[in-house]
């Protein structure tokens, strides 16, 4: 199985093989797919990877995982949960100036048992769609800015909590991401079990 | 842009969004429905073999829980295969530290799959299959966002946290590395 020279032609035939490319594109595909058999090799590759991957996933049940997610008014009715993307220059602003008001007191704030919420707690971590842009290349990755929403408001955090959410914002384009703290998956149990 | 099909798509999850937003339900169903399959293909195409149903439920729970967060300059799919992604590192993860295993990496972790996953029939698939285990698990991503689901490189790289350079690189060395795999001996 041999390589077509045509580069450009090569790269567009996996969305060829999905339909998705432009009716102009999508001709221009076929034409050179009448008389390239390097790429009519290549494309029969392509639906042989397709249609395995298809064929070795289970059939989602798309009304139990409705039935798990939260109501629209539980959560657009929340005022933002107190949570701060790191994307939102101001909000950093307004949260440091929050700290440093709040510093010398968080101590006596927190819960009886002494309880303190994580900075950053990874169950409620998710990767924001502006944080995830490209960086330069592909073998110094940069970390996107995950990680900077935090729930509950500041007075919940510890005082090393406040510390290393200022040194957070300090260094929010530099953290290494590519491994993100562990995530505690919160499953919700579905009835019926997997669908196979 | 010169792809309607693909604009279209992200245009419709927008327009879903503002209506589950706006309190209708059903916006919900559909928004699932459009990409429940191809985050059950990503999740499988990362050894997944149990809970494949789980981790894409996982999935949209945390995606519907921060809506409000979510902004348009990403795609929603690019977003929903974000999440999943680093759901099921995490698992592999968490999976690894019970075994109380010395770190495996990803790739001897989808070889143990594959080779546990008999009864294919086809020649051919047992090659594409043992040849798509041996790469890496970058190119095992690009490629499988690639020709599973069709995502253009701009997509795929904000997924696997890289660059569109970068990913049509793997793609291509990933598919020259399954050809010779595939026509070796
Ligand atoms: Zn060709």
């Amino acid at each position: 199985m041999t390589d077509c020279p045509n580069g450009l032609m090569r790269d567009q035939l996996p969305e060829y093989v999905h339909g998705v490319l432009s009716a102009a594109d999508a001709a221009r595909v076929a034409a050179h797919l009448e008389e390239c058999g390097d790429c009519r090799d290549e494309v029969a590759l392509l639906e042989t990877v397709r249609a395995d991957a298809e064929g070795r996933t289970p059939h989602i049940n798309v009304a139990a995982i409705v039935s798990a997610l939260p109501r629209p008014s539980a959560v657009t009715g929340r005022p933002a949960s107190g949570r701060i993307r790191s994307t939102r220059a101001w909000q950093f602003a307004a949260a440091a100036t929050l700290v440093l008001a709040v510093g010398s007191s968080v101590l006596w704030q927190r819960s009886p048992e002494g309880a303190t919420q994580r900075v950053a707690d990874s169950s409620q971590v998710l990767p924001t769609p502006a944080s995830t842009a490209p960086v330069a290349t592909a073998a110094e990755q940069v970390a996107p800015t995950e990680g900077m929403m935090f729930g509950g408001g500041l007075s919940d955090l510890s005082l090393n909590d406040l510390e290393s959410l200022l040194g957070q914002m300090d260094s929010v384009r530099t953290l290494p991401s590519s491994q993100p703290e562990s995530m505690t998956p919160v499953i919700a149990v579905k009835d019926g079990g997997k669908a196979l | 842009m010169d792809n309607p099909t693909r604009d279209d798509g992200a245009a419709a999850d927008e327009a879903l969004i503002a209506r589950w937003q706006g309190g209708d339900q059903r916006a919900a169903t559909e928004l699932v429905g459009r990409h429940a399959q191809a985050l059950a293909r990503f999740a499988v195409s990362h050894g997944v073999r149990d809970e494949v149903e789980e981790l894409v439920q996982d999935t949209f729970v945390r995606a519907f829980n921060s809506l409000q967060s979510f902004r348009a300059d990403s795609s929603l799919r690019t977003w929903l295969f974000t999440i999943l992604k680093r759901l099921v590192l995490d698992r592999q993860r968490a999976e690894r530290r019970q075994r109380n295993k010395v770190e495996l990496d990803e790739g001897h972790a989808i070889d143990e799959f594959d080779a546990l996953d008999g009864m294919v029939a086809d020649e051919a698939l047992v090659r594409v299959r043992q040849a798509t285990a041996r790469l890496s698990p970058m190119q095992r991503d690009v490629f499988a966002l690639r020709v599973n689901e069709g995502l253009p490189y701009a997509e795929i790289a904000r997924v696997v946290e890289s660059t569109e350079g970068a990913c049509r690189v793997h793609y291509h060395n990933a598919m020259r590395a399954i050809k010779e795999y595939m026509t070796d001996d």
